[in-house]
């Protein structure tokens, strides 16, 4: 308990977890200016033009900016730690080690949550209340209906930053695990899309951007990614993103010299 | 080296640092306060003052690495950042920490030789003075403290400059590292080079250095040498006690 | 200045993230291959199939990683503060920035067209007569796509330096160029049409194909801007971010 209270201390009390929340929570914003754009655009368009008129699923599109922010958030709770030598303190006053990264997992993991659950409700809220019932309709449905894509959303936002904390840990290099998140989020799944099948499916399945919609038993029709694993499955998936660098780290954390 | 009409005979270096009215503020906080004092060439100053008195920033404006609110320092008459190839006329340690981990000491060395025109050879030279020639091809990241200091004074040591600053050389030394920091001193000034030493150690000043600058909260405090300090109180450290309780308490007052 | 560009140039080559970012940069050369024969193999059984061009599908993974070395190259010595220990040896800070710049932009330059040259021929190569969609064009046609791409690279490499130079932190500059090449460009697909088009048409990565006169993609169409336009719009993403993080570098204390 006092180690998650020191972490959460650490973590709290410098400037680049302000900057990092700031800028993930700022999505909604984002959100907000987009929806304002398209709402003039639909109204200046030409009436016989309005019925065909499609707009984005906004929180689905800009999901990636926390996912890619708490991504970094997690990476640098533990590689700041190696750049400035803190490491060997906090290794010192914890000797088992693992109680560290397991706390460090508890807070970003718990701040993952509440930056996408906020985010992705946010932007869905402030886009419905611009949007109303312009482009068909497409933000006046019933809220229930959104609302497990918007929770499968928000959980994509903590497995980033436990990812990142995993990352960070193994590589214990700021620059290597943020270039391998960014490889997860944006590179590969530019590659998937120009693979042939049955691959571009198979791969473009298990990426994390496609997990959300087949966690509740939707499709990724239209985009880069497929939709082959059953809801059960795609939870596996996203545990094991979380989970696997997470836990080869407390492996090797216990092992190495620091 | 600056040479000037009636400058000592060539064979002998000559450097000197001169501060006037420096002043550095960072927001509302004096740093350095109105700072004018001269390292002579030929001498080891001595730079004393309580933590957080000014003497690394100080430093850093000699150096250029901060830019003065007002007044400046020379070193041999110009601004540091005129200086063509700097590490021929002052060589400087600031931080030994400030390697970067994954390079060898060899290459942490011919990277700044490299930028002053200094050849290789000199590089070698300064390892084996050091007492690093063993480890020259290992990573830096493996070294202890007190090989990164020995690292530091090799670099400074790099243009064999007539001004040399030392911001506390022997942290982390060794006694042998002590006795070799406080003879590489004394042989550099014999050599006519101005040195320019802080540190909070005062057996060791005692026995470093002839001239004292003492700052308190970024101001002069003394300037004296360090005859007329022992004189005056039973030891150095008694002197700088006196003089510095002061500013401790008051802020800047002398 | 030609003794500040062989410093820095041992600099980047004595430290091994280097090697990681070029090792990295230069994987689009295998994956090519394995794609190539991959592909090769379903024509066998398809007769013909159309796929994207190795040194195109992966050249997100090349700008990616030379981005990352122009950004370390400054920010790794803010991290373990050799900025100071440089900034000592090379006070004329402009000078510094500038080496790092030709350095990096050169070596970048060299590396991206080299990979991208090499995974084009072995692609081609291993594609031989079959149809496989990207290889049906002659070499003249395919050659300003691969320059522009070769340059894009370096020019997010010195993009990286110059946000290096302005932000200081490793992480901070890597994800602003990673919002530069992927998170802008993502968005901006999703704005309503025509300004979706509008603003894609001046975001870096954009500015290849617009280079080698080819649409931006399926969806956004044609770009706005004629070839000549689209390369001097190219060059001025890192001249103007130099000049930034050159005007920070200068402005403020280190």
């Amino acid at each position: 308990m006092s180690v998650l209270t020191s972490e959460w201390l650490k973590i709290r009390s410098v400037r680049s977890t302000h900057l990092i929340l700031g800028l993930g929570l700022g999505t909604v914003l984002l959100g907000f200016a987009l929806a304002v754009m398209a709402a003039g655009m639909y109204d200046a368009a030409p009436p016989e033009k309005q019925p065909g008129a499609r707009v984005a699923n906004l929180e689905e599109v800009l999901v990636i900016v926390p996912q890619l922010c708490l991504g970094i958030l997690g990476t640098l709770a533990i590689t700041s730690e190696y750049a400035t030598g803190l490491i060997r303190t906090s290794a010192t006053i914890v000797p088992r080690r693992w109680p560290i990264l397991a706390a460090k997992a508890a807070i970003v993991g718990a701040l993952g949550l509440a930056v996408g659950l906020l985010t992705t409700f946010g932007t869905y809220v402030v886009t419905r209340g611009v949007l109303g019932d312009r482009f068909s309709g497409a933000y006046a449905g019933a809220f229930t209906d959104r609302l497990p894509l918007l929770i499968a959303l928000g959980l994509t936002v903590p497995t980033f930053a436990l990812l990142g904390l995993g990352l960070g840990a193994l590589l214990r290099s700021s620059a290597g695990a943020i270039a391998i998140i960014v490889g997860l989020v944006y590179v590969i799944p530019m590659v998937i899309g120009n693979i042939p099948e049955p691959w571009s499916e198979r791969l473009g399945s298990v990426m994390i951007g496609a997990l959300p919609r087949q966690l509740i038993g939707g499709s990724n029709a239209s985009s880069v990614y497929g939709s082959l694993l059953p809801p059960a499955l795609a939870a596996a998936c996203l545990v094991a993103y979380a989970a696997v660098p997470l836990l080869a780290a407390t492996w090797l954390i216990r092992r190495k010299d620091i | 080296m600056v040479r000037r009409a009636g400058d000592p005979p060539p064979g002998i270096l000559y450097g000197v640092i001169e501060l006037h009215h420096l002043t550095k503020s960072y927001g509302s906080t004096l740093a350095v306060d109105d700072l004018s004092f001269k390292v002579e060439p030929g001498h080891v100053t001595g730079f004393l003052g309580p933590n957080g008195a000014g003497k690394s920033t100080t430093l850093r404006l000699i150096l250029g690495l901060d830019a003065p609110t007002s007044g400046q320092a020379l070193v041999n008459g110009r601004r540091y950042t005129s200086l063509r190839r700097p590490m021929r006329e002052v060589g400087a340690l600031l931080d030994a920490g400030a390697v970067h981990g994954g390079r060898s000491a060899y290459d942490h060395l011919l990277c700044l030789a490299r930028s002053n025109d200094i050849g290789p050879r000199r590089v070698s030279e300064v390892l084996d003075q050091a007492g690093l020639a063993g480890v020259a091809r290992k990573r830096v990241g493996g070294f202890s403290l007190g090989m990164r200091q020995r690292l530091g004074i090799a670099a400074a040591l790099l243009g064999d400059p007539g001004v040399l600053m030392f911001d506390e050389p022997v942290n982390g030394l060794d006694p042998d590292g002590v006795r070799w920091i406080r003879e590489l001193m004394r042989s550099l000034a014999a050599q006519g080079r101005a040195i320019l030493l802080s540190s909070h150690l005062m057996s060791e000043m005692a026995l470093t250095a002839d001239r004292i600058v003492i700052v308190g909260c970024g101001r002069l405090v003394a300037e004296a040498t360090v005859t007329e300090l022992t004189t005056r109180y039973p030891s150095l450290e008694d002197a700088y006690l006196a003089l510095t309780s002061g500013s401790v308490q008051y802020g800047g007052a002398r | 200045m030609k003794a500040v560009v062989s410093s820095e140039w041992l600099k980047l080559r004595s430290v091994t993230s280097t090697y990681h970012a070029l090792a990295t940069a230069a994987l689009p050369i295998v994956l090519g291959i394995v794609w190539t024969v991959y592909v090769t193999g379903l024509a066998d059984e398809r007769g013909s199939v159309r796929a994207a061009a190795p040194e195109q599908g992966f050249l997100p993974l090349l700008q990616t990683s030379l981005a990352v070395l122009g950004v370390l190259a400054i920010t790794s010595e803010y991290a373990t503060g050799t900025i100071r220990t440089s900034l000592v040896a090379v006070p004329k800070r402009g000078a510094l920035l500038l080496a790092k710049s030709g350095v990096v932009g050169l070596t970048t330059f060299l590396a991206a067209h080299v990979i991208l040259f090499v995974t084009y021929a072995t692609s081609r190569l291993i594609a031989g007569d079959h149809h496989l969609g990207f290889n049906e064009a002659s070499f003249a046609d395919e050659v300003p796509m691969l320059l522009a791409s070769g340059l894009s690279a370096t020019a997010l490499a010195l993009v990286g330096l110059g946000l290096g130079a302005l932000i200081r932190s490793t992480a901070g500059a890597i994800v602003s160029v990673v919002a530069l090449l992927f998170v802008l460009p993502g968005i901006a697909i999703y704005l309503p049409p025509p300004w979706n088009t509008r603003v894609a048409t001046l975001l870096l990565p954009n500015l290849v194909p617009q280079i080698a006169e080819e649409r931006l993609s399926s969806r956004l169409g044609d770009g706005f801007l004629p070839p000549w336009a689209a390369l001097t719009l190219l060059l001025a993403y890192p001249l103007v971010t130099l000049a930034i993080g050159y005007y920070a570098l200068k402005r403020r204390d280190a």
